[in-house]
């Protein structure tokens, strides 16, 4: 028997082939495959199967980050379609990530942002060294459930703080939650700043997510 | 003792790296620093804040960097020379939680324990110089750094490695010890009363805080370790003589700028790299792959003659268990025997890589530490040791234990032969029942009890800590 396009989407996926994604989705357009089932029986279902893996630690972060991007690269066929069809779009919830002002390491945020999306959320990584003005700013214009910040630096963790006051002026507080994370960062830390959570690394920081998105 | 690389491998690293250095160049956020690169004839784009160096100038820059240098104490019999060939450790730095000595329970780091794992690291004689053990949590973040130094002073007597960790703070530290070695001119004349420490942001990467810091150091010719801290596999390539020659160029970018602002302010070039853990996405400090990093970059910085800096010994276990003691061991080991000039964070009292102290543990690490300096130290082979004179006249018949001759030269060359252990159980089995039949956590926490109640440091003058703390007041009043 040869395996649906679905299938076929799910294990191209796993194996982190971009180009072969690619290529998929749009044998699935050509096939009149509904755009929105390509991606949740096909692509979705590959990152997430990935996902737990690396959760459970049977995976490489190496793995888990190449079907990442194999998933865009097939999205990046199908979301013009769904977007012309005008259909909706399903996700777990709206995750906005950035590394707080003066700081410009990048690689705790971005794993947390590949698990998040392995997980099925809509992650916005607006990058490092953001302003706290900024922050406040995308966060009016994105409207995400949960705002991260990320900070490894023990000199930028005031910022985090700053971010919290900003969107507690600007009456944003209570429209986002916010999430802190860093190596230097600590529960007792996310408790002083007023935010709504902390996690020590990415595997919980998506547990977190989940907790917090479920409470709403 | 321990030679990984051939001369040919020492050479094909040299060679990639300096075409890394030039070709690729290093990205550093601060104008002025790329200004005095340029004048010096590297190649600067300043849209980018990428910065081309020349190997002639890093050749120049390593002219000018000391080999070794002295690194001073409040008490000079604590005085040392980086770069003499011996390895020297420090302890661990910046556990923001500490294992309560009491309770055992996991609780935010203090002041206080700041002061009390400072006192336990000027006891113990394998530390040769201090790090900020901890970060405590019980201080606002805008004194924090001079908190923490002023903590470190009351309770040591060797040579103190500070924090930098804002441009601000540093610049306050610096005043502070200033005080402590006697005045300004005191300091300017000696400036290796204190050092720091640096990190870059890889791959390839300087921020403007770091760099603002570094030429405050080249400025006093204050000592410190630039220390690359790529991760193989996430931030670095995931060979690892791959991260070896990125953290050169990282290293040398470093070297370069510091010899042209403060020429001749020594410069340890360092390594806190290691691997990332695919697995889970974290950095493994006490893998074997650590070890080889440091073991590479000790040869390579005696090939550029420039002291070598390693934070080998960083412990990822979550306790202070089997895994803690067998990854400390491993890697200040093996740094040691590579001929690392420092071997940082190798009395390792901290679990949890860098995040959780441990009272017990720094014991215990201090006894392998001691156990390590044994196996460095070698052996005297010389006619005397040989004792082939000995050996004939206690022949068949008699033992060492019985022949007068034998028990003198034994007396004579026990201590420079045989390394005393102090928490290691070696008595028999009765006897060990006798005291206890404790485990080396139990007898390593009774030790600390007992240091803690004994050992104690010349108090600094009252005059020099009401400045220093003046210093602290007026920050915290944010004038």
């Amino acid at each position: 028997m040869t395996p649906s396009i679905f299938e076929e989407l799910e294990i191209a996926v796993i194996e982190g082939d971009s180009e072969q994604c690619e290529e998929l989705a749009k044998k699935s357009l050509d096939q009149k495959i509904p755009p929105l089932d390509a991606i949740t029986n096909g692509l979705a279902k590959g990152v997430k199967s990935v996902g737990d893996k690396f959760s459970k630690g049977e995976v490489f972060l190496v793995e888990l980050i190449m079907a990442g991007d194999a998933m865009k690269a097939g999205m990046s066929v199908l979301l013009p379609e769904i977007k012309a069809s005008k259909a909706e779009m399903k996700t777990l919830g709206k995750v906005m990530l950035g590394t707080v002002d003066g700081d410009i390491h990048s690689i705790g945020k971005d794993i947390v942002a590949t698990l998040l999306e392995a997980e099925g959320f809509e992650v916005i990584n607006i990058g490092e060294d953001v302003s706290s003005e900024i922050f406040v700013e995308k966060v009016k214009e994105h409207s995400p459930d949960i705002l991260g910040l990320s900070s490894l630096l023990t000199a930028t963790m005031p910022a985090q703080k700053e971010v919290i006051e900003m969107l507690d002026k600007a009456g944003l507080k209570d429209k986002v939650k916010v999430i802190i994370g860093g190596a230097p960062t600590t529960n007792e830390w996310a408790d002083e700043i007023g935010a709504d959570g902390w996690a020590g690394d990415a595997v919980s920081a998506v547990e977190l997510v989940k907790q917090l998105v479920g409470g709403n | 003792m321990f030679n990984l690389l051939g001369r040919n491998e020492i050479s094909d690293i040299h060679v990639a790296s300096m075409e890394v250095l030039e070709q690729v160049g290093v990205m550093i956020q601060h104008d002025e620093a790329l200004r005095i690169l340029g004048d010096a004839g590297a190649v600067v784009d300043d849209k980018t804040k990428v910065v081309k160096i020349p190997e002639h100038l890093l050749q120049e820059a390593l002219q000018k960097a000391p080999g070794r240098h002295l690194m001073a104490s409040r008490d000079p019999k604590h005085n040392f020379v980086i770069g003499d060939g011996a390895s020297y450790y420090t302890n661990a730095f910046g556990a923001h939680y500490t294992l309560d000595l009491e309770t055992g329970e996991r609780r935010l780091s203090t002041v206080k324990d700041l002061e009390e794992f400072t006192l336990l690291a000027d006891f113990y004689p394998t530390v040769d110089y201090i790090k900020p053990h901890i970060l405590p949590q019980d201080v606002s973040k805008s004194i924090w750094e001079q908190e923490m130094a002023l903590a470190m002073f009351r309770n040591a007597e060797k040579h103190l490695s500070l924090v930098a960790l804002t441009p601000q703070g540093w610049r306050d530290v610096i005043k502070m010890s200033m005080i402590a070695a006697g005045g300004e001119e005191e300091f300017i004349k000696n400036p290796s009363f204190i050092d720091t420490g640096f990190n870059n942001v890889p791959p390839l990467k300087y921020t403007p805080e770091i760099i603002d810091m570094i030429l405050e150091c080249a400025k006093y010719k204050i000592p410190f370790d630039i220390s690359t801290g790529a991760l193989a596999s996430a931030s670095s390539p995931v060979t690892l003589a791959g991260t070896i020659v990125q953290g050169i160029v990282e290293n040398h970018a470093i070297v370069v700028l510091t010899q042209l602002v403060g020429p001749g302010t020594p410069i340890m070039w360092g390594s806190c790299a290691t691997i990332l853990d695919q697995r889970y996405g974290t950095a493994a400090y006490g893998s074997p792959e650590n070890g080889l990093i440091h073991a590479a970059f000790a040869q390579m910085a005696r090939f550029y003659g420039i002291p070598y800096y390693g934070a080998a010994g960083v412990i990822d276990s979550k306790i202070p268990d089997h895994q803690a003691v067998y990854e400390n061991t491993i890697n200040v080991l093996v740094a040691t025997l590579a001929g690392a000039d420092v071997v940082h964070d190798a009395v390792y009292g901290i679990v949890e890589a860098g995040v959780t102290a441990s009272y017990e543990l720094f014991g215990i690490s201090n006894e392998i530490c001691g156990a390590v300096k044994r196996i460095a130290k070698g052996m005297r082979v010389t006619k005397e040791t040989l004792a082939a004179d000995l050996i004939a006249a206690v022949g068949h018949e008699k033992n060492y234990l019985n022949t007068p001759e034998a028990l003198k030269y034994t007396k004579k060359h026990l201590l420079e032969e045989q390394w005393q252990p102090v928490l290691t159980e070696r008595a028999s089995r009765p006897e060990w029942e006798k005291r206890g039949s404790k485990d080396m956590f139990q007898r390593a926490k009774e030790q600390v009890k007992e240091i803690l109640s004994s050992h104690e440091v010349e108090p600094l003058d009252k005059d020099v800590e009401a400045a220093m703390r003046k210093i602290i007041d007026k920050r915290a009043k944010g004038k």
